[in-house]
C-alpha cells in the first residue's frame, strides 16, 4: 500500500520535473534567439501563430528551415483565438508572423494593431496588388472560391449563374448551406453588403433561408453529400472541400464529388466571391527579418506550387498554374473588391444572418 | 507547527491553503466579468431579441433530456452491475466506463460518417441492394442528435459515481430490503436511487457542465446553444462585452444547477451506520434475466463504444499510410505528461478544497467548495482568455525578478507548459473534487473525529486516517481528470507553448478541416490510452482490500 503511494509520488514528480524541464528548453532556445549579439548562432528561428492547419504547411516550413536554417517554431490554433492571444500578450508576444485563413481576421489583426507594415520587392512581385493590404500590414497567399454546386440532372447552370439565383421561386426547398456561424458564410454575405449595400445583401439571406432545403447543418462537405442524396439541389461551398472529396481516401466521398458541376457564380456581373489566406508580420515582432524572409518564402513560385497542388487551393502568385482539377473548372471573374471590406462588414453580416433567421 | 497551534482553530493550514486555491480560481474568472459592469455591450440588444430566446430553448431542452437519459443509463447500469451476476459482468464493470474515452465531438463526427450517405450503413444499401433511403430517418446533425451523442459518451460519468458509491455504501439497505421480500423494481426505485442521490446529482451534474461548455459538437450539429452564441458575438461581431454578458447568462444557470443540485441532495449528512464498510454481495441472475441484464449492458457497449471505436480503426487503416509518421510518438508522450501531471495535481488540489469544506462549515468553506466548479462550467476558450491575461499580468509584473535572475525579460509563464496545467487545474478540478466529495459523504465525519478524539492533530488525522478511507474516489477522479485532459481542446490549443502538439491538437487539426478519416489515428491513440487508463485503474480498484 505504502509503496504504491511513493511510487505514485516519484512519478509524479518526475513528470513535473520534465514538464518544467521542457519549458525550461523552450525558454532557453527562444531566449537565445532573442539576443543577437551571440554571432555562433545559427540562423536563428521565426516564431509562427498560425490558423491553417494543413500538413502541406508544416512540409513547406521544414522545407523552409533547410533552405535557411531558420528554424520555424509554430503554434497552430483556431484563428481567432490566436488574435486575442496577440492582443492580450501585447508587446512582450513572442510571435513574429500571424497567418490566418480569412482576409476579415488579417483585417481584425490590423484593427488592433497586432500587425506591422513592411516593404518586400520580393513581395511585390510575387503578390498581385489587390491581395495586398494597402498598407503593406499584409500578403495573401492562396485564395479559394465560394462557388455552387450541382447536379446535372436536377439542375441546368443557366438557372444558377448567379448566388442571387438561388433566392429564386424556383429554387424553393432545394438549396444546401451550412450555418450562419461559419465564417465563410460570413464573409460572403459580408462582401455582399460591400458590393450591393445592407438592403440587398439582407434581402438575399432572406431568399437563402425561405429556400433553404434543410436546415443548416454540417460542414462543406456535407452540403454536397446533400445534393448527392437528394435533399437538396445546389450547394454553396469552397472549392478546396470539393478538390479534397474528388482524392478522398473514401471511394463513396469520390463517387459523390464525381456526380456534381459547379458554377462559378455572377460571371457577369459582380464576380465570384474569393478569400484568402495570408500572412503578416507582428507589431511585436523580435525576428523582423526572418519574418519577412519566411513570407517571402511561401509567396515563391516554389512553395506556391505545392499550396495549390496539394491543397487544391489558387495560388496568389500568377505566375503558378492552378492544380490541374482547378484548371479543369476554367478561369473566372473574381468579386472585385477590397478584402478588407469582409473584415469590416462582418458584424453586420451576422447581425443581418441572425435577423432572418439563418440558423 | 507551534506556530500553526497558535492560531485560532479557524485558521489553519488547509484554511490557507484552499483560500490560495480559491484566489487561483477566481482571478482568471474576475478578469473577465469584471467587465461585465463596467463596459457596455453595443450588440446585447440584438443578441436579445434574435438570439437569446433561441439559445435559452435549446440548452434547456438539451440539458433537460441529456440530464434524464444519462442518470437512467448511468444508475441502472450501477445497479446492475454492483447488485447481480450475469454473463461478462466483470468485463462491463470497466467497460461501460469506455465511451468516456471518446471526446463527444469525435463521436458525432464518427457517427454522422457511419450514417450519412457516404456511410458505411448507407452504401452498403446502396450498393449491394439498390436501396435509397429516405435522408431524415438516418440524419443525427439535429438536436435529438445531439443529445443521443451528449448521453451515450457522458453518461458514465453518473455510471462511475453511483457504482462507486452503491459497491461500497449500499450493502446493508438493500440487503435489508432483500430480506424484507422488496423485488428488484422496488428496491431501484425506492432505496437505490433515494440513498445515492448524492451520488447521482455528483455524476449529473458533470454531465450537464460538459453539455453547457460544448462548442465543437453543437456547431457541427449546427444546434445554437451558449457557447456558439458566444463564439459568434466575442469573435464573429468582435463583441468581447456581449460575449462576457453570454457567459454570465450561461453562469447564472450554473449556478442555478448547482443550487438545485444543492437542494437535491439536502441538508442531511449520510454517515454510514456500522462501522464496517462493506461490499454488496451480489445475487447471481440466470436464464432470460441474466441475458437481458446482459444484452441491455452490450447494447449501450456497443452503441457508446464499439461501433465509433470500429469506425475509427476502419479510417485509421484507410488513411495510415498517408498520415502515419514518427511525430505520433512524440505526440503521445507530450499527451501523457500533461494529462498525468495536470491529473495528479487536480487531485491534490481537489482533497485539500474538499477536506477544508468538509470540516469548517462556513460561509466561506461552502463557497470555496461551489468555486471549484466554475472553470468547469464555462467554454474553455473564455476560460483560457481569462487565464493568459492574468498569467500575463504576473508575467509583466515579474519582468524585473526576471531580469535580476539573469534571464531576459519576457513572457515567461504564459508560454510554457506552466499555464497550461494551471488551465487544466483550474477547468477540471470540479472533476477531482465531485469525487472526492462524494467519498467524504460516504464515509461521514465519524473517524475523523475519532481520530481527533484520541489525540490526532487535523493534519495527521487527514494522512492517517481520511486519505486512507477515500483512496478509491481519489483514484477513480484520477481516471476521470486524466482522460478529460487527455482529450481537452480548447485549452490546449490556444495556451501550448511553441511546437508542442498533443493527440487531441492533433486530431483536430484534421477534424476541424473535415478530414475525419484522417483525424481517426490521433483519436484512437487517445481511446486506446484512456481505455487502458480505465482498465488498470479498475484492477487497482477491484484488488484493494475493502
Amino acid at each position: 500500500m505504502k509503496n504504491t503511494w511513493n511510487l505514485f509520488c516519484l512519478a509524479l514528480i518526475l513528470a513535473i520535473l520534465t514538464a518544467c524541464g521542457n519549458s525550461g528548453e523552450e525558454e532557453s532556445t527562444s531566449n537565445e534567439s532573442g539576443s543577437t549579439d551571440e554571432s555562433e548562432e545559427s540562423a536563428g528561428e521565426v516564431n509562427l501563430y498560425t490558423g491553417r492547419h494543413y500538413d502541406t504547411d508544416q512540409a513547406l516550413y521544414d522545407q523552409f528551415t533547410e533552405e535557411t536554417g531558420i528554424k520555424v517554431n509554430v503554434i497552430q490554433g483556431k484563428d481567432d483565438e490566436l488574435i486575442a492571444r496577440l492582443e492580450r500578450e501585447g508587446q512582450a508576444s513572442e510571435a513574429d508572423v500571424f497567418m490566418t485563413a480569412d482576409a476579415g481576421r488579417l483585417h481584425r489583426a490590423e484593427d488592433l494593431e497586432l500587425l506591422q507594415s513592411f516593404e518586400s520587392d520580393v513581395l511585390n512581385e510575387n503578390i498581385p496588388e489587390n491581395l495586398r493590404e494597402t498598407d503593406n500590414q499584409w500578403y495573401g497567399l492562396t485564395k479559394r472560391a465560394r462557388i455552387i454546386a450541382y447536379h446535372p440532372d436536377r439542375v441546368n447552370p443557366e438557372e444558377i449563374q448567379d448566388y442571387s439565383d438561388l433566392t429564386s421561386e424556383d429554387m424553393a426547398g432545394r438549396v444546401l448551406i451550412r450555418s450562419s456561424d461559419n465564417i465563410y458564410n460570413q464573409s460572403l454575405v459580408a462582401s455582399m453588403i460591400a458590393i450591393d449595400g445592407e438592403e440587398a445583401a439582407k434581402e438575399w439571406a432572406q431568399g437563402i433561408v425561405n429556400n433553404m432545403a434543410r436546415d443548416p447543418e454540417g460542414g462543406d462537405r456535407d452540403q454536397a453529400k446533400g445534393i448527392a442524396s437528394g435533399e437538396g439541389d445546389v450547394a454553396v461551398m469552397n472549392t478546396y472541400y470539393l478538390g479534397q472529396m474528388l482524392n478522398s481516401e473514401d471511394e463513396e466521398e469520390v463517387k459523390v464529388a464525381e456526380q456534381l458541376e459547379v458554377v462559378f457564380p455572377n460571371q457577369d456581373t459582380t464576380g465570384t466571391h474569393i478569400n484568402i489566406s495570408g500572412a503578416g508580420i507582428t507589431s511585436s515582432s523580435k525576428n523582423v527579418e526572418n519574418a519577412q524572409k519566411f513570407i517571402e518564402f511561401l509567396s515563391s513560385e516554389s512553395a506556391q506550387e505545392q499550396f495549390a497542388e496539394t491543397n487544391y487551393e489558387y495560388p496568389a502568385n500568377p505566375n503558378v498554374e492552378a492544380s490541374e482539377l482547378l484548371q479543369s473548372w476554367g478561369e473566372f471573374k473574381e468579386q472585385d473588391i477590397n478584402l478588407s471590406e469582409l473584415g469590416e462588414n462582418n458584424n453586420r453580416a451576422i447581425q443581418i444572418m441572425n435577423e432572418v433567421g439563418w440558423k | 507547527m507551534k506556530l500553526f497551534r497558535k492560531l485560532p482553530g479557524y485558521l489553519n493550514i488547509w484554511t490557507v491553503l484552499s483560500m490560495i486555491i480559491v484566489i487561483l480560481i477566481l482571478l482568471p474568472n474576475l478578469s473577465i466579468l469584471i467587465n461585465f459592469f463596467t463596459e457596455r455591450a453595443e450588440n446585447w440588444e440584438h443578441i436579445q431579441e434574435f438570439i437569446l430566446p433561441n439559445l435559452l430553448k435549446n440548452t434547456s431542452l438539451i440539458l433537460v433530456f441529456t440530464g434524464f437519459f444519462a442518470i437512467f443509463i448511468g444508475t441502472s447500469l450501477a445497479w446492475l452491475v454492483s447488485a447481480y451476476d450475469f454473463p461478462m459482468k466483470r468485463f462491463f464493470k470497466w467497460a461501460l466506463i469506455l465511451p468516456l474515452a471518446i471526446p463527444p465531438y469525435i463521436a458525432g463526427y464518427t457517427y454522422n460518417g457511419i450514417l450519412n450517405y457516404t456511410g458505411v450503413i448507407q452504401t452498403t444499401l446502396r450498393n449491394n441492394w439498390d436501396i435509397t433511403v429516405n435522408q431524415s430517418y438516418f440524419n443525427i446533425l439535429n438536436m435529438p442528435g445531439a443529445i443521443f451523442i451528449f448521453t451515450l459518451f457522458l453518461f458514465p460519468y453518473v455510471y462511475t459515481i453511483t457504482r462507486a458509491f452503491l459497491s461500497h455504501q449500499s450493502a446493508a439497505l438493500v440487503e435489508n430490503a432483500r430480506l424484507l421480500g422488496r423485488n428488484a423494481w422496488e428496491i431501484y426505485f425506492r432505496v437505490v436511487i433515494p440513498i445515492s442521490r448524492g451520488a447521482i446529482v455528483g455524476g449529473v451534474s458533470l454531465v450537464l457542465l460538459e453539455v453547457l461548455n460544448d462548442y465543437g459538437l453543437v456547431s457541427y450539429f449546427g444546434v445554437p446553444t451558449f457557447s456558439t452564441a458566444i463564439f459568434q458575438t466575442w469573435f464573429g461581431m468582435n463583441d468581447l462585452n456581449s460575449a462576457i454578458k453570454l457567459s454570465a447568462t450561461l453562469m447564472f444557470i450554473v449556478f442555478a444547477l448547482l443550487i438545485i443540485e444543492k437542494l437535491l441532495r439536502g441538508r442531511k449528512k449520510y454517515s454510514a451506520t456500522t462501522a464496517k464498510v462493506r461490499p454488496l454481495t451480489p445475487i447471481k441472475l440466470r436464464g432470460a434475466k441474466a441475458w437481458t441484464a446482459f444484452s441491455y449492458c452490450f447494447f449501450i457497449f456497443m452503441l457508446g463504444f464499439l461501433i465509433p471505436f470500429i469506425q475509427m480503426i476502419d479510417w485509421t487503416i484507410l488513411t495510415f499510410e498517408k498520415i502515419a509518421s514518427p511525430v505520433f510518438t512524440q505526440l503521445m508522450m507530450n499527451s501523457l505528461l500533461v494529462s498525468f501531471v495536470g491529473a495528479s495535481l487536480v487531485m491534490v488540489f481537489a482533497v485539500i478544497i474538499a477536506n477544508f469544506s468538509r470540516m469548517h462549515q462556513s460561509f466561506f468553506s461552502k463557497s470555496a467548495a461551489r468555486v471549484t466548479i466554475l472553470g468547469y462550467s464555462i467554454p474553455g476558450a473564455v476560460i483560457a482568455v481569462g487565464i493568459s491575461t492574468v498569467f500575463i499580468d504576473i508575467d509583466n509584473f515579474l519582468f524585473k525578478f526576471y531580469e535580476t535572475m539573469g534571464m531576459e525579460a519576457s513572457l515567461f509563464l504564459s508560454t510554457s507548459l506552466f499555464i497550461l496545467i494551471s488551465a487544466y487545474i483550474i477547468r477540471f478540478l470540479a472533476i477531482g473534487y465531485n469525487s472526492v466529495e462524494a467519498g467524504f459523504d460516504k464515509i461521514g465525519n465519524k473517524y475523523t473525529e475519532a481520530s481527533r478524539m484520541l489525540g490526532l492533530n487535523l493534519t495527521k488525522t487527514f494522512f492517517k486516517v481520511d486519505l486512507r478511507m477515500i483512496k478509491v474516489p481519489i483514484i477513480s477522479g484520477f481516471i476521470l481528470a486524466f482522460i478529460d485532459i487527455l482529450k481537452e481542446l480548447p485549452l490546449t490549443l490556444i495556451l501550448r507553448p511553441f511546437n508542442f502538439d498533443t493527440l487531441a491538437t492533433k486530431a483536430y487539426q484534421y477534424a476541424n478541416d473535415e478530414q475525419i478519416q484522417e483525424a481517426s489515428l490521433a483519436s484512437i491513440i487517445i481511446v486506446v490510452i484512456s481505455a487502458i487508463a480505465i482498465y488498470v485503474f479498475h484492477q487497482v480498484l477491484e484488488k484493494e482490500p475493502k
